[in-house]
């Protein structure tokens, strides 16, 4: 009988390796805040973009949703994370941004800075 | 600013009282002086933290981008960190330190320092980071450890022992001890015993506990079970909003992932204690948000309030011994498990321990959900964190308590943040909502505000609360629309201060909170609105008056736009306001491009 300190730590082993399945260690993961104040906001409209760029073949792309951090008059908020870079986060994200960010920042590496939250 | 080339540096030294012991002031020098040397002043950003929970290895100082950590560092070796790091890029291994704790990892995973950077979050330690709808997340981010660590190293009795030695208090409001409150129901003999997670957030503004649930359901869940464990229930109820439909959406995928992981159900991670957690909606009633009413509303009888004791630790649901507490409050639960009783109390004042979460609304530039250690300083959370107020506005008061709290002013701001230096100057702590207000805004309005919603909360079980409030009301009705009488500021302090003392429970007590406080601090304000029936701030829309002045040019713009036609004139001839068909709603004011119009 295994102690419960080994199952979690068998369970936490096997939930990392099911989230490196989904593309974990891709170039760059794409954040997008999906609590109510987020969607109320507009983030349904963002994640529908990011959506539909990945399967039109935007590739190497690791996307998911994340709770509200609290930046409520910078919603939608979008978060932009390369391993060794510094991550960029974007607030007050609508659909034309969103397909901007996806066309400079994330196909050409341009970071648009005007659009950070610093 | 360039991302790819020269980033913009962030230094965040240490400042909690025991790293300046160990000379955090001469390592600020030194940084000062080597950035100076470098001259990287423009590259640099130099953030003085609260304490950052890492005293053991104090120093500390973590530079951003990336979140390296320095511990145990001295005037000596910074000035090489920050030369290797800063102007070589090169972070310097020989003084990092590699930490894995449950709280703050927002620096590194967000880089928004100038508002993260003074918060210390350990209720909301997952929001906003991980997808709050997938256990993975959750347990990638050491999730459900602490549940595992109870059950294999802990008894009841020693989790009880823990949380007690922690000072974790109710983050609902009151603040009453958690421990205690656990122990009392631990030690009751009962075949049945119940957990229940009080998320009936009602007040206006707050939105913490929403925002915990959906951001991160996991943390409340284990915070119940470990609870359930310590005390010895078997059932446990999430009371929440019907008007919360994702997070209760959230909730109900949280929990069945709990169930497939076994971490709910029978013989959890493998003993034999078992635990199940169902989820309640509440239709809404502000007043179930008390203890008593809301274990009445789950018993299937009227919300309403009864006289403690006995309290529900002891009698609570179906009259088995109960344990309630806010969802902030479980969300801190798995953390002191995890990080032990004496950090926790490391953290916070005398009295009062660890973080709080205000959601902070109303005249400020970033408003959001900001957890800060107790004893911060309300200037902090508005000026440093919030940004201040926007356009150059001034500000004039803080609400703090939402309508059971009270309004605080600008000589306040020193105030550190704790219980008992809320409860001092006539407000509560409450679950956490700060508005803060600028001279635009009327005090006596923003009291009535907060009574209508509590009058109209008020569940009428007692008298001084459904009667008095109700009188309350009345005169600031009166007071607001130019109808006020001299003694009118008695009267509603005598009213207010017998329901405070009178009432049966927290709503009623706490009602009359925004008034007193308003009258206390804004006194003056109520003087002119009683005897020159003016409201300075043009609040008070049935105090103002709109008037035609000889600017007015005769355009007619004002006759097109008025809704009642109290406005008449002859083209190119001044026009006049029939004051009895006016109303007040400043159209006429808002379209002339001539200053033809007064207000006063």
């Amino acid at each position: 009988m295994l102690n419960p300190l080994d199952i979690i730590k068998k369970k936490r082993a096997e939930a990392i390796n099911r989230i490196i399945g989904k593309g974990y260690f891709s170039t760059i993961r794409v954040y997008v805040g999906m609590a109510s104040c987020e969607i109320a906001a507009g983030s349904k409209e963002v994640m529908a973009v990011f959506e539909k760029a990945i399967k039109q073949g935007l590739n190497d792309v690791y996307l998911s949703q994340k709770g509200c951090s609290g930046r409520c008059n910078l919603e939608p908020t979008v978060e932009v994370v390369e391993e060794n870079k510094i991550p960029v986060k974007y607030g007050l994200v609508n659909k034309d941004r969103a397909k901007t960010i996806i066309d400079k920042h994330i196909k050409k590496g341009q970071v648009i800075e005007e659009w950070t939250i610093q | 600013m360039d991302h790819s080339v020269t980033p913009q540096y962030k230094i965040i030294l240490c400042w909690g009282s025991s790293c300046q012991k160990l000379s955090s002031k001469s390592i600020l020098d030194r940084i000062h002086q080597k950035i100076d040397e470098l001259k990287m002043g423009n590259n640099v950003d130099i953030i003085l933290s609260g304490c950052l929970g890492m005293c053991s290895k104090g120093p500390i100082l973590i530079i951003n981008p990336g979140y390296y950590i320095y511990g145990k560092i001295t005037p000596e070796i910074v000035g090489e960190i920050i030369e290797k790091h800063i102007n070589q890029n090169k972070a310097t291994a020989a003084y990092l330190i590699e930490e894995d704790h449950l709280f703050n990892r927002f620096y590194r995973i967000f880089g928004d320092v100038k508002f993260y950077g003074r918060q210390m979050r350990i209720a909301l330690r997952n929001c906003g980071i991980i997808d709050p709808e997938s256990i993975d997340d959750y347990l990638s981010v050491r999730g459900y450890e602490s549940l595992a660590k109870s059950l294999a190293l802990f008894t009841p009795n020693q989790v009880i022992n823990e949380i007690k030695a922690s000072g974790l208090r109710g983050r609902g409001g009151a603040g009453f001890p958690t421990g205690y409150k656990w122990e009392l129901t631990a030690q009751e003999k009962s075949s049945e015993k119940f957990i229940i997670c009080n998320a009936d957030e009602g007040d206006p503004g707050a939105f913490m506990d929403r925002n915990a649930i959906e951001s991160d359901p996991h943390t409340i869940i284990e915070g119940m079970i470990i609870g359930a464990y310590a005390v010895g229930a078997q059932n446990g109820i999430i009371y929440t909003r019907a008007e919360y439909p994702l997070a209760i959406d959230r909730l109900h995928i949280a929990i069945n992932q709990a169930k497939e992981h076994g971490f709910l159900g029978n013989n959890i991670l493998g003993t034999n204690f078992s635990f199940n957690i169902e989820i309640r909606q509440g239709a809404g009633a502000f007043i179930c948000g008390e203890e008593t009413a809301l274990i009445h509303s789950l018993e299937g009888k009227r919300g309403v309030p009864r006289t403690r004791p006995p309290y529900p630790a002891t009698k609570g649901l179906f009259n088995k011994p109960t344990v309630v507490n806010n969802v902030e409050t479980w969300a801190n639960i798995p953390v002191i498990i995890q990080e032990g009783a004496a950090w926790f109390s490391s953290i916070g004042t005398k009295n009062s321990k660890g973080t709080k979460v205000f959601a902070v609304a109303g005249s400020v530039i970033n408003t959001g959900l900001v957890e800060v250690p107790m004893g911060t300083t309300l200037k902090e959370i508005i000026f440093d964190i919030c940004g201040g107020l926007p356009d150059n506005k001034t500000l004039k008061a803080v609400q703090i308590g939402g309508p059971s709290g009270g309004c605080l002013t600008k000589d306040h701001l020193d105030i550190q943040v704790d219980y008992e230096s809320f409860a001092e100057i006539g407000t509560i702590m409450g679950s956490g909502g700060m508005i803060v207000i600028d001279n635009k805004s009327c005090m006596v309005k923003l009291a009535r505000f907060f009574l209508e919603f509590s009058q109209s909360q008020s569940c009428g079980k007692c008298t001084p609360c459904r009667e008095g409030t109700k009188r309350m009301l009345e005169i600031l009705e009166r007071i607001t629309t130019g109808n006020g009488k001299p003694e009118d500021i008695q009267k509603l302090l005598r009213l207010g201060n017998t329901i405070k003392k009178t009432a049966l429970c927290g709503l009623g007590k706490s009602a009359p909170n925004p008034v007193i406080s308003t009258i206390t601090h804004f006194r003056n304000e109520y003087e002119e609105h009683i005897n020159e029936k003016k409201c300075a701030t043009n609040d008070c829309s049935a105090l103002i008056v709109y008037e035609i002045n000889d600017a007015c040019t005769g355009c007619s713009a004002c006759i097109r736009i008025c809704p009642t036609k109290a406005i008449s004139g002859i083209k190119k001839n001044k026009h006049q306001i029939n004051q009895n068909l006016c109303i007040k709603c400043g159209d006429c004011f808002d379209i002339c491009a001539f200053k033809g119009i007064t207000r006063r």
